[in-house]
């Protein structure tokens, strides 16, 4: 209470200093006369929204916010690395910045209401979005993100919602994450550039489309029985979702805004879920279960599988089992064979897919793979006592410098266009897509919680179907069928969202 | 089977004897309540006009008629009560109570800082005013009855304790009273208190929608309807009962059988090194469930051991616990369980068979008893009746067994013809994705409720008919 009547006066007096902004942060607009501006957050409005109120008027002094950050990034010291370039550079208003030391995958319903969770968290889009409609996370004054037009427009997008009438911003993207496909370049055959490289431009075709990635996975196969091209787990929906929304499938309707449409039988999904029904047949039995998934470094690194698909946070633990697996061969000493596997273990986007849609026949051409991505970024909870020191640690969080910081100490894509500049060819592409709308962005709504197990579920049956089913038992081996599938995998996320209803 | 037959045939007949007498039977049933109502007023009528003026003034002020007895400290003890009590409700109570009813008027807004009704916190705090309540009632009635009590004793001409007198005999005569005092307010606190949260839950909308700071509403037997409607949420919690059941009788039989015949297997004098082979099943019981069931799940997958040895051997892998093998993976989830619970069954039967009155089984011998005979008409008999609270509670943990299905299949939703559940799922697992996963609180109480109703039904039913209860006393 007696905090409430110093901010309000506070608040106030920032209302007439349209302007002053908080410190750290230069506002963008000067006022247009009206209110807030959804569709340009960059202009301060001249009457403050009531949810904004709260970022008005000076910095809170001397007091500690506790951040939430990501596990890889407290596990390779970037998390205290980035709170000590916080800490020294408020030094002069006191405020500390500190590891909320609560488990990542803490729900904030848990905790935000009742005072004991953190300040600032970061998370995927996924994630921050579900807590919207509770009101976890709050709205975020986009006027006082000084860096609001180096990210781009869709990527501001996964974490814009609606859901509670107004439409507003609740989290600062930093870095695109979505799957791709590593593979063993020594395992390629010594002759590539002859035979598997048909538009010569250095990147072997098999890792370019999903038609020779197939066929080379059958010739890996008959050549040796306990070895794969392709294999991941296909029950994984984050890495399958691809099969359908590179034909026109989709989550939810209305650009994944409403939850009454389930999509995953829609356009011509049921023609991507037969590709991956039939490249099922030339994977391990393994890509069934969570198995594939769970041994990726293991088989990759013995060369089981020739190629896996995952996201960019397992490259250390694949690069690791391989170093491991050249010492055992004696290719080195331990730098040698970390160096080695560095060279050897390579990442490309999701291979194109046949405009047929047909792995056997690629007379059409092909068409970009439409993986599914998230966008990682922060947020800040409704429940926190400081929020105008919590958006200027976001808004240093996401600087230019502290972005390149990330990406150099965890190689993930930047979601700045400046970072992403020199972060790699690879970190270029994935911005690229995320700005052309080419990543299928996890919907921002609370209820995609009840599509990754229906939907995983689906595809594991799927794959066995085409790997172990005795033919008389199959379930899926006509379009038909597989459309019928994917039709009651809707209707079951459909019930689990909506019929439970009170 | 005859007298089963011939009871069938007489039901028709019993079931419309009864429907015609049920308005005799209820208007019986209604002038028993209301002469029963009739009698307590007048007892009180005759206790208030048999009670002296300090009884009277204890039913007005609490510890008035005490101070009139010059029992100075439970006076003060009872004014302060009271005091207490009044104080509670005028300031606080009467809201709480109050706030039960309505659980809240006005939604908090976290984003402005609008601060709002908590109506999960208004309907734990109406339940505490509810509880203070009874409490005070409890201790109200309790001040008359001591009042009248020394009316009884001054009348008798006997001489009226001291609060001294009485706080000693708190630790003497009353002892079972102090002691009992903590553990009570503990369960009242720590169990009661949420079973009736619980409860309350079952009967109001909270769910994905109404989750504060949004408002929860009474909604009354709206989770019960839906549970029961013809949709597929009726069908899927009844599919799930009768798995539920029959996992439940089969898995403590098969873990009560096993255990008891390992116990009986090392129990034989022709083992050697007994300590050494009871060692076995106790490492497994030691090592912790959940690691335990990964292992299993690790070893039943597409990539794990038992499928590498039938690739190797030429066979076509098995998805073991894959969305089509229900049967398979039911009966693998009963192995894995009787591999965690045996033990512990072998444990306690070899504790209890140690205790066997070895004369009975001299005197079979001696009557030329085969060994099966002795194990059916002297062992199995003398085991059940020491075990059977046991067996009920292992009864009760397995129709509860959260872990098995959820480690082992907790990844595979929905099958076929389920919402929100596989065909493996018990009720508590489907109670878990229901509140948890899904956040249907409400469903998820009113679940809760109907599992604890079946199992104390059950339980009691078989506790009253077992030996242990109908014959106490016999290996006493």
């Amino acid at each position: 209470m007696k905090e409430k009547r110093i901010i309000l006066p506070l608040a106030v007096l920032a209302i007439l200093l349209v302007g002053c902004g908080e410190p750290g942060a230069s506002s963008t607009g000067g006022g247009s006369g009206g209110g807030y501006d959804p569709d340009d957050p960059t202009m301060k409005p001249d009457v403050i929204p009531a949810v904004f109120e709260k970022f008005e008027g000076e910095l809170e002094r001397n007091v500690e916010i506790k951040v939430l950050e990501n596990g890889n990034a407290d596990k390779v010291g970037y998390s205290e690395e980035l709170f000590d370039a916080f800490n020294e550079a408020y030094k002069e208003y006191g405020i500390t910045a500190v590891d909320a030391n609560i488990g990542e995958y803490n729900d904030l319903a848990q905790m935000g209401p009742y005072g004991t969770g953190p300040d600032v968290i970061y998370q995927a889009n996924d994630i921050i979005m579900g807590y919207v409609d509770d009101k976890l996370v709050t709205p975020l004054p986009t006027y006082y993100m000084p860096d609001y037009s180096k990210i781009p427009a869709t990527a501001w997008k996964a974490y814009e919602s609606a859901a509670t009438g107004e439409r507003y911003t609740f989290g600062i993207p930093i870095n695109v994450q979505t799957g791709l496909l590593y593979y063993r370049a020594d395992l390629l055959p010594e002759n590539w550039e002859a035979e598997w490289d048909d538009d010569k431009n250095g990147i072997p075709d098999m890792v370019e489309n999903m038609n020779d990635l197939y066929r080379f996975s059958q010739i890996r196969h008959e050549a040796n029985n306990d070895e794969y091209g392709l294999v991941f787990s296909l029950n994984d929906f984050y890495f399958s979702g691809s099969f359908l929304f590179t034909y026109g499938g989709y989550v939810f309707g209305n650009g994944d805004t409403d939850d009454t449409d389930i999509g995953l039988h829609k356009g011509d999904a049921a023609i991507g879920a037969n590709i991956a029904r039939t490249f099922a047949g030339v994977m391990s039995e393994e890509c069934i279960d969570d198995s594939a998934k769970l041994a990726i470094s293991g088989n990759m690194a013995s060369g089981k599988y020739f190629a896996s698909v995952t996201t960019p946070d397992n490259y250390e633990v694949i690069i690791s089992a391989l170093a491991t697996e050249y010492e055992a061969e004696r290719k080195g000493t331990a730098e040698e064979c970390d160096a080695l596997a560095r060279e050897n273990l390579l990442s490309v986007p999701f291979p194109d897919f046949p405009l047929s849609g047909d792995l056997e026949d690629d007379s059409e051409g092909f068409t970009s793979a439409l993986t599914m991505g998230g966008i990682n970024g922060f947020a800040i909870s409704s429940y926190s006592k400081y929020p105008k020191a919590s958006l200027a640690f976001i808004n240093f969080a996401a600087s230019y410098e502290m972005v390149c910081r990330r990406y150099e100490m965890l190689g993930i894509a930047p979601c700045r266009e400046d970072a992403a500049e020199i972060a790699g060819e690879l970190s270029k592409q994935l911005f690229d897509k995320v700005d052309e709308g080419a990543i299928y962005l996890m919907p921002s709504l609370s209820s995609l919680s009840q599509v990754w197990s229906p939907a995983g579920s689906f595809f594991g049956d799927l794959a066995e179907d085409n790997l172990i089913r005795p033919v008389a038992e199959r379930k899926y081996d006509t379009i038909e069928k597989i459309q019928a599938g994917l039709e009651t995998t809707s209707q079951n996320i459909y019930d689990a969202i909506h019929i439970l209803g009170v | 089977m005859n007298s089963f037959l011939k009871r069938l045939k007489e039901f028709p007949g019993r079931a419309a004897s009864w429907f015609r007498s049920l308005p005799g039977r209820s208007a019986r049933f209604f002038r028993s309540l209301y002469e029963r109502a009739a009698d307590l007023f007048a007892s009180f009528l005759n206790f208030f006009k048999s009670s002296n003026q300090n009884v009277r003034a204890s039913l007005c002020l609490m510890g008035l008629g005490q101070l009139m007895y010059r029992q100075y400290g439970k006076g003060i003890l009872y004014l302060a009560i009271e005091i207490g009590a009044v104080l509670f409700f005028s300031l606080v109570g009467f809201t709480w109570i109050s706030g039960f009813f309505t659980l809240g008027t006005i939604a908090a807004d976290p984003w402005t800082g609008q601060e709002g009704d908590n109506s999960v916190i208004m309907m734990l705090l109406g339940l505490f005013a509810f509880v203070i309540l009874i409490l005070f009632l409890v201790l109200y009635v309790s001040n008359v009855k001591d009042a009248r009590k020394s009316q009884l004793m001054v009348l008798e001409g006997k001489k009226l304790p001291t609060f001294r007198d009485e706080l000693k005999d708190l630790l003497d005569k009353k002892f079972y009273k102090s002691v009992l005092f903590v553990p009570i307010l503990g369960v009242s606190v720590f169990s009661v208190l949420p079973i009736v949260f619980m409860i309350l839950i079952a009967f109001t909308n909270y769910g994905p929608d109404h989750i504060p700071p949004n408002l929860v509403d009474w909604t009354g037997f709206e989770s019960f309807e839906t549970i029961f409607s013809a949709t597929n949420i009726g069908s899927t919690f009844a599919k799930i009962l009768g798995w539920n059941l029959l996992w439940a009788v089969a898995s403590t039989l098969v873990n009560y059988l096993l255990g008891l015949l390992l116990a009986l297997l090392l129990a034989k004098k022709v083992v050697k090194g007994k300590a050494f082979w009871r060692l076995f099943p106790i490492l497994a019981y030691a090592i912790p469930g959940f690691i335990t069931l990964t292992a299993f799940k690790f070893m039943f997958s597409m990539g794990g051991p038992i499928n590498d040895i039938i690739s190797d051997l030429g066979g076509t892998p098995i998805h073991f616990l894959g969305l089509d093998n229900t049967w398979g993976a039911r009966f693998i989830g009963l192995m894995v369980n009787a591999w965690l619970t045996v033990p512990s069954t072998m444990l306690l039967a070899t504790g209890i068979l140690s205790n066997a009155p070895t004369d009975m089984y001299e005197a079979a011998r001696i009557d030329g008893a085969s060994s099966f005979r002795q194990f059916k008409d002297l062992t199995l008999p003398f085991v059940v009746f020491a075990t059977t609270p046991t067996l009920i509670t292992s009864f009760i943990n397995n129709f509860n067994n959260f872990g098995v299905f959820y480690f082992l299949r907790g990844d595979i939703v929905p099958s076929e013809g389920y919402t929100a559940a596989n065909d493996t799922d018990l009720l508590i697992n489907w109670l878990y994705r229901l509140s948890i996963d899904n956040n249907y609180y409400s469903i998820g109480a009113a679940v809760s409720l109907l599992i604890f109703l079946i199992t104390s039904i059950i339980s009691l039913i078989v506790y009253v008919r077992s030996p242990a209860y109908r014959k106490e006393g016999t290996f006493r």
